[in-house]
């Protein structure tokens, strides 16, 4: 206990600084960043994602700029299209030159039917996003004022709704009367907050899609929200509101500088490139070859490709793999990485060496469920064998 | 080294626009049961159902796949070693219809020529959501002269039954060799460790 206590205050004592020492606080982080206090661990992953600058003196002018910044976002992207396409009778003018048929690739309609296809499909994952804690189905504190108080405004989440239809099935009686055949409630599979309220994963539905209209080359990329997902959890349950407040706009920039660094995982183009997902799989068939040879010609002769495993594995940094807790804690020595992410090629090579025994002994499929769904460890374990591995 | 319990392996392939209920199709199957916290599938996922059919032990290695075009690279290179397809849409979305002409191509250009394909318009027990009609799959199906069939994984409405279908097909298009072949290969691969790629 007294050794935790150090250790809270080492980061304290580090985070106190005037001019924090990056390299210090890095190789801490590695290590694990303490669970408590609320604040430590958000306000280490802003540091090591290179969002803050590093003397605390200016965060409160940085801040305030991307805070400005980002509130610009959400005026430009989805306020303003809202507003325009809703409109304040709720009916859109088509005597207006421009309207939904309009052919002309500039148009503002072609555009804006290009973002629904991005939002439906973000909506899909979002609402499905890590459904075993039921944080991101709750409500807010701090539902975003811009987009709920604007009544006569089309939020994302009503856009979606737009998207799709509503009809009726038209059923005919034996006696050849026409019915409407009643609609089941229990159709709907999620409960919508009332008005004025949203759950976090509206705001991390807001995130990726500003994100997407901000990087058109890469739009948005299912697994995407496996990435942000844990980020803003961190960043929402911050124990000090001003931190917590702005969850969304802190997320947002330090989600963009994390893709900057992984985006290439999300490229097809780029699969097979020597930053591609490919070159990484073949990096951790290769040392499993060097370090168990065994396993590695058991891989080979199975048959068990790295894509069955771990193309999911890196792409979203293990985030499917371990429990949101493990996750958080896999994430420290990653962000903490000096190489960054070449510790996420040890910590995967790890798991399969823990499992070395097991896989030898079965067959291919008992060997693939084993890969897709891995099993339960004390993750300190299986960074303690990753770090050996990066040292060796 | 597992005994083997079986006497065939059938290879199938799910695919399908994302958030058709792929996933769901496969729960359902595989453990009967319904969930619909599903996360989203990344890459490709993988299930193994033993069936009897005919009298015959009929081991499914059943390959769930990502929806989404990014990971396309990823999945197609499943299809060449598949013997059964499912194709899979959403009765409530047009756009999940609309795209079955673009998943076919793919499988025209990626999987084996003799491959079974089946289609399947899936949470049919949304009626008052359903935008495209029975009769649109249908007439889809006949056009490429393919097996059809409306599903609900929440339900449990045609799931066992397309499965068996879908086997019942590879099973009738499959030399029916002589068992004994079959044992000897199992020895083989016993005697000589854990080689065996058959399973």
């Amino acid at each position: 206990m007294a050794a935790y206590r150090a250790r809270i205050k080492e980061f304290h004592d580090v985070l106190n600084e005037d001019q924090i020492n990056l390299k210090r606080l890095k190789s801490m982080c590695f290590n694990g960043i303490p669970d408590e206090p609320g604040s430590v661990r958000a306000l280490c992953w802003k540091l090591i994602l290179n969002y803050l600058p590093l003397s605390p003196s200016k965060f409160l002018s940085f801040l305030e700029k991307q805070r400005k910044l980002y509130s610009s976002f959400i005026q430009e992207m989805i306020v303003n299209p809202g507003k325009q396409h809703f409109g304040k009778s709720g009916k859109i003018d088509v005597t207006f030159e421009d309207h939904p048929l309009n052919p002309n690739p500039d148009s503002q309609w072609v555009a804006y039917f290009k973002d629904n296809d991005v939002l439906v499909q973000i909506d899909k994952d979002v609402r499905r996003l890590c459904p075993d804690i039921g944080f991101f189905q709750r409500a807010t504190e701090f539902p975003c004022q811009d987009v709920v108080n604007a009544a006569e405004m089309e939020t994302l989440r009503k856009r979606v709704d737009c998207s799709v239809l509503q009809s009726h099935t038209v059923m005919k009686n034996r006696q050849g009367a026409y019915n409407w055949k009643s609609s089941k409630k229990s159709t709907v599979e999620y409960d919508l907050l009332p008005d004025g309220k949203e759950a976090h994963w509206e705001v991390v539905e807001r995130i990726l899609f500003i994100y997407a209209k901000l990087n058109p080359g890469l739009a948005y990329v299912q697994g995407m929200n496996e990435i942000i997902g844990p980020i803003y959890y961190i960043f929402a349950s911050d124990s000090e509101r001003e931190w917590s407040e702005h969850a969304e706009c802190d997320a947002f920039f330090c989600f963009t500088n994390l893709m900057s660094e992984i985006r290439d995982n999300f490229i097809k183009s780029l699969d097979d490139s020597a930053h591609g997902i490919g070159n990484m799989m073949m990096q951790l068939m290769n040392r499993l070859q060097l370090h168990d040879p065994d396993v590695g010609s058991l891989m080979v002769t199975q048959d068990l490709k790295p894509q069955y495993f771990s193309f999911r594995w890196l792409t979203l940094l293990l985030s499917q793999e371990f429990p949101m807790p493990d996750v958080i804690r896999v994430w420290d020595s990653l962000f903490a990485d000096s190489k960054r992410f070449d510790f996420l090629i040890d910590v995967c090579l790890a798991m399969l060496l823990l499992i070395r025994d097991d896989l030898l002994k079965n067959d291919f499929s008992s060997n693939m469920k084993l890969l897709q769904r891995y099993p339960v460890f004390d993750i300190h374990l299986v960074l303690s064998e990753a770090v050996r591995l990066q040292k060796s | 080294m597992a005994k083997k319990t079986y006497d065939l392996l059938f290879k199938l392939l799910l695919i399908g626009d994302s958030g058709v209920g792929k996933t769901c199709i496969l729960f359902r199957f595989s453990d009967d049961a319904f969930n619909t916290t599903f996360i989203s599938t990344i890459g490709i996922d993988f299930k193994i159902k033993t069936i009897e059919l005919h009298g015959k032990k009929i081991k499914l290695q059943i390959w769930d796949t990502a929806g989404q075009e990014r990971f396309h690279t990823i999945t197609t290179s499943y299809y060449r070693g598949a013997m059964g397809i499912m194709l899979v849409y959403d009765i409530t979305s047009p756009k999940t219809f609309d795209n079955i002409a673009k998943w076919l191509r793919n499988i025209d250009e990626h999987a084996n020529e003799d491959v079974e394909k089946m289609i399947l318009g899936n949470k049919c027990d949304m009626e008052e959501k359903r935008m495209v009609s029975k009769e649109r799959g249908e007439a889809i199906a006949r056009e490429h002269g393919i097996r059809f069939f409306e599903t609900s994984a929440k339900n449990n409405i045609n799931i066992e039954r397309s499965f068996m279908e879908l086997a019942e097909a590879i099973l009738n298009k499959t030399p029916s060799r002589d068992t004994s072949t079959n044992h000897t290969n199992v020895h083989v691969s016993q005697s000589s460790g854990h080689s065996s790629k058959c399973c």
